[in-house]
């Protein structure tokens, strides 16, 4: 082995990292949103990545059309998404809370279509992208460059989001009453209600929360990918699902660390060993370690409740 | 139950124009008892034993290919290849089983959608096996003493015949030791267990006889069709299914006849009255119905699933 | 519970039979165009809409098929079998129809396939290039090119005048883009190009890094890429992101307007069935229109369907509306000199309903599709 061959084999280990991550980050951000309302409900909100996908069409909506700077449309798409997230749960699940869990799966399968077919009714099937003129100069220029290693601001921003997002839904879950209200939902809805606790405005906050993370990854990807399409949501719900089980549902440590696991695996898995089964592989990552650990990395196990 | 069957065909033999080899309504009703099956497959998993399977399209895909590569090119009697099939089917339910038997409630379900995913992705992959995404296509109807089915009537004599079959069995299960097993470790298996109940042997023989199911159903649609490609088993089939299960109220075969009987149709009914209203309009020179309504069909469907879920929480049936 | 269940089947039993009818039955000729028009692959289905209507517009406005109106008949198959099925039934249960133009994925295609041969009804794809579909029926034909034509074309093209020596592949993992593969390596390696890679991917990625880094390692002179625009953007985006430089050029899967607002698609090449420059005046005034009606140029889907709507329309116009009449027309389509002369070039069929056509490709120079410098003889 020369020296080239070293260089080149190490740089290509630190691009997959590197690609890696910043999909786990976007993964984690989604998984998030999952996970919290599945901590509170016990239910697999399925029209989540669906909010993600909303989450980037709106803010595409506003700077492509309406000419917003990128800053202002991408708060402004946080805001509309969480409280479409805050209305979701008043339509589509809550007059569902006492039926079985399945029953408002389907409900929320029922609005994952709907909103699918809703954004190709508005925006149509074409892919979109933002305007390149409209972004921030930034974003599209390296932040670091070694080699053939380059890493672009674009890519550190999303790191860095994510982290401080994720240090900020962190605290408010440990460190204020809300977020106490969560956990004391999570472990008994009824004693905390009985205890006090407002049920539905502490529900209607963790859909707001869900909701607000999952659009945040939608515009990132958006820009980061600068495609946004109406089905984008389905197969990043699916890949985020499966990052907050791996992680141990309801554990928001354990999505985030499911999430990254699976966007690293996923680019390690298409590098190195065959790109034709690349989801295969963080799906059987995924399943090998449920078998041998059947409450997910961090998770505890309860009894089921259903 | 068998009074509904019974009225059920006896509704539909006026449309069975025999001879005829293709009929549109009869295609449909063909769909709607292959639906029935699953559905009936699905329910001894997820409504039985009370386990959320998420990944049966894969044993579906596997009964279509299974049926497809034995008997698509050549000369087999379709009772063998639909015996080897099942058996097919209930080995992998069985090494799906094994891994999973330690699995409660949602980290079982991702693991069956894992393995479903797995599935189609080998199909889509191995091209030297399954032909890939070419598809293996032109595969012969079933063959039976000696005369190919070919014709849309037939077929759908041949999947009221497995629909009969599969509700026998089930009913039969249903009331038996094992029906009572079964239900007992759906509302508690630990308690189950404390009775005396080998939870894995009946979760066990769950998990085989559904797969069976879903391999069955996917050999009768490989040989329908004529085609087998990995299109067809999209993970939004396993979801239909599911949704066929909960909206007839989920553990008892009338309420799954009548899931199907309610869902299956709908998207083919809103194709028809979309169609109907946007040529209405441009015969009626109503310009605001825009001819791309006929495209509103899904937007409609989820509206219709919510809706359902919210007027009849507990199903249909009750 | 009785009650309801009697209740369900009668509604059930009257829907059904009033199902197949035709509620507003009228004057005018049905012609079903179908192709997805929502689900994941919705954006495919736009082109073929806008080229259907277009069209028809033009037909009725010159005073339809001797003398009666054309009217086109949306119908949304997902891009999946199962429904794919469903409309072929509906579809060649109507008698008044006597010509489909569709199904745009193979697997559709293939799905519908044996239902149009048991009903002895001709249809059209605009789009699928399986292999196996002309050679199993009879009664498809295709405006589309043949993937091994196309990919061999290419391999020339890149030898020939690109002068490629190490070419990388990425592909998707579908017939067409397979197919395209296959022709392309065979006849590139029997030029004495190195394919030095070839990596896969599958329509619902939108992460193309880790197979392109691997690529850039491989210091290729050109990326090959077989498959559609919508990932091919994606692809181009990320590997410039990534530093790799390389040409670009792929098949007419890439030819779609969105490629023209991606700076970094600047030098692209990709086949086309029709140059706006080398092209009659007919071309030009299709894309003239298109654009002006639909705010974008016309992609191959558009224009494959447009011709295919007129080759139905002239099929009806000479043989008149009857199912056998005009199959034993389209089979007669078969030299130049009967063929069909629309905006992408003549269009007859070989004894399978597969088309030949002329290959060209083009180039995007600023932001614009252009003939590229030197098109093979």
């Amino acid at each position: 082995m020369n020296w080239q061959e070293v260089l080149d084999r190490s740089s290509l280990f630190l691009l997959q990292l590197t690609n890696g991550l910043t999909l786990g980050s976007i993964y984690a951000l989604i998984a998030v949103g999952y996970t919290m309302v599945y901590g509170v409900l016990e239910l697999i909100n399925f029209a989540h990545g669906e909010v993600y996908m909303m989450g980037a069409f709106i803010a595409y909506h506003l700077v492509s059309v309406y000419d917003v700077p990128f800053f202002a449309a991408f708060a402004i798409a946080l805001v509309i998404c969480s409280a479409f997230g805050i209305f979701l749960e008043y339509f589509a699940y809550r007059p569902l809370r006492d039926a079985r869990r399945l029953v408002a799966l389907i409900s929320a399968i029922g609005m994952s279509i709907f909103l699918q077919n809703l954004a190709l009714i508005i925006w149509g099937a074409q892919q979109k992208s933002f305007p390149y003129k409209k972004l921030p100069s930034l974003f599209s220029s390296m932040a670091f460059t070694l080699g053939d290693i380059n890493l672009s601001y674009l890519q550190v921003f999303i790191f860095l989001l994510s982290v401080v997002l994720m240090f900020v839904l962190h605290y408010i879950i440990r460190h204020t009453k809300t977020g106490m209200a969560m956990r004391a939902i999570a472990q008994d809805a009824k004693a905390a209600s009985l205890m006090g606790i407002n049920l539905n405005r502490v529900i209607s906050f963790t859909f707001a929360a869900g909701s607000f993370l999952g659009a945040v990854a939608g515009v990132l990807v958006g820009v980061y990918y600068n495609a946004i399409w109406p089905t984008m949501g389905y197969m990043a719900g699916i890949k985020a699902f499966a990052a907050a089980v791996l992680g141990g549902i309801g554990s928001v440590p354990g999505a985030i660390l499911g999430g990254t696991i699976l966007g690293v695996a996923e680019a390690f898995g298409a590098g190195y060993i065959s790109s034709a089964y690349r989801d295969g592989i963080a799906y059987a990552i995924m399943i090998l370690v449920l078998i041998f650990k059947p409450a997910g990395l961090l998770g505890k196990s309860v009894v089921q409740r259903r | 139950m068998t009074r509904g069957l019974i009225l059920l065909v006896l509704l539909l033999i006026p449309w069975i124009p025999i001879g005829d080899p293709i009929h549109y309504v009869l295609r449909l009703a063909t769909m709607l008892m292959l639906y029935m099956v699953l559905a009936l497959g699905l329910n001894v998993v997820t409504g039985f034993i009370g386990y959320l399977d998420l990944g049966y399209v894969g044993f579906y895909a596997i009964g279509a290919y299974t049926s497809a590569l034995l008997s698509g090119y050549n000369d087999i009697p379709y009772l063998i290849v639909f015996f080897v099939v099942i058996l097919h089917g209930c080995l992998w339910g069985i090494l799906r089983g094994i891994p999973t038997l330690g699995l409660t409630g949602d980290y079982f379900a991702i693991v069956t959608f894992g393995f479903s995913e797995l599935i189609v992705l080998i199909i889509r992959n191995e091209v030297w096996l399954t032909r890939g995404p070419m598809g293996i296509t032109g595969i012969k109807g079933p063959s039976m003493f000696g005369y190919t089915l070919s014709r849309d009537w037939e077929f759908f004599y041949l999947i009221l015949f497995i629909l009969t079959l599969a509700i026998v069995i089930i009913k039969r299960m249903e009331n038996s030791r094992i029906g009572r097993a079964m239900a007992a470790i759906r509302d508690d298996e630990v308690a189950a267990e404390a009775c005396g109940i080998d939870a894995r042997r009946y979760k066990m023989l769950a998990f085989a006889l559904s797969a069976s199911f879903g391999a069955a159903a996917g050999s009768f649609y490989a040989h329908w069709l004529g085609v087998a490609h990995p299109d067809m088993f999209h993970f939004w089939e396993s979801i239909l299914i599911l949704c066929i299960i909960i909206i007839g109220g989920m553990g008892s075969v009338s309420g799954i006849i009548l899931g199907a009987l309610v869902l299956i149709p709908t998207t083919e009914l809103l194709r028809a009255a979309l169609l109907a209203l946007s040529q209405w309009g441009t015969s009626a020179g109503i310009t605001f119905i825009s001819p791309d309504i006929v495209n509103a069909r899904y937007l409609i469907f989820g509206i219709i699933l919510v809706l359902m879920m919210r007027l009849r929480p507990d199903g249909l049936k009750r | 519970m009785k009650m309801l269940y009697i209740r369900v089947f009668i509604l059930l039993a009257v829907v059904f039979s009033l199902l197949p009818l035709d509620l507003f039955a009228q004057d005018s000729i049905r012609l079903p165009v179908v192709s997805p028009y929502t689900g994941g692959l919705a954006s495919f289905g736009e082109g073929v809409k806008n080229g259907a209507m277009l069209k028809a517009e033009e037909i009725n406005a010159s005073g339809g098929i001797n003398g009666r109106k054309i009217e086109i008949q949306m119908e949304d198959d997902l891009c999946e079998p199962k429904e794919a099925s469903n409309v072929a039934t509906r579809v060649a249960n109507n008698k008044d129809v006597v010509i489909v133009i569709g199904h745009l994925c193979s697997s559709a295609t293939l799905a519908a396939l044996p239902i149009y041969k048991k009903a002895e009804l001709v249809a059209i794809t605009p789009a699928s290039t399986n292999p196996s579909i002309g050679k199993s029926s009879g009664y498809y034909f295709r405006t589309v090119y043949q993937d091994e034509f196309q990919g061999a074309f290419l391999a020339r093209y890149a030898v020939e005048v690109m002068k490629f020596k190490k070419i990388a592949i990425f592909y998707e993992v579908n017939d067409y883009s397979m197919g395209l593969k296959t022709a392309f390596v065979q006849e590139a390696q029997k030029r004495g190009v190195t394919i030095i890679g070839e990596e896969a991917y599958t329509s619902a990625t939108t992460d193309f890094t880790p197979q392109l880094a691997k690529f850039k390692i491989m210091k290729p002179d050109a990326l090959f890429i077989p498959g559609y625009a919508p990932q091919g953007t994606l692809i181009i985006n990320q590997a410039t992101k990534l530093g790799m430089k390389v040409s670009f050029f792929g098949a007419d899967g890439l030819d779609d307007v969105i490629m023209l607002s991606n700076k970094n698609a600047e030098g692209l090449l990709v086949t086309t069935p029709f140059l706006a420059e080398a092209a009659g005046g007919s071309a030009k005034a299709f894309i003239e229109v298109y654009t002006k009606k639909y705010g974008k140029e016309p992609n191959w889907f558009a224009a494959n369907t447009y011709d295919a709507v007129g080759i139905a329309a002239e099929a009806i116009a000479k043989a008149g509306a009857n199912r056998q009449k005009i199959r034993q027309y389209m089979v007669a389509i078969n030299s130049p000199e009967k063929a069909y002369k629309g905006v992408t070039g003549s269009t007859y069929f070989d004894k399978y309903g597969d088309c030949l056509k002329p290959a060209f490709i083009k180039v995007i120079k600023d932001g614009q599709w252009g003939s590229a410098k030197e098109q093979l003889k």
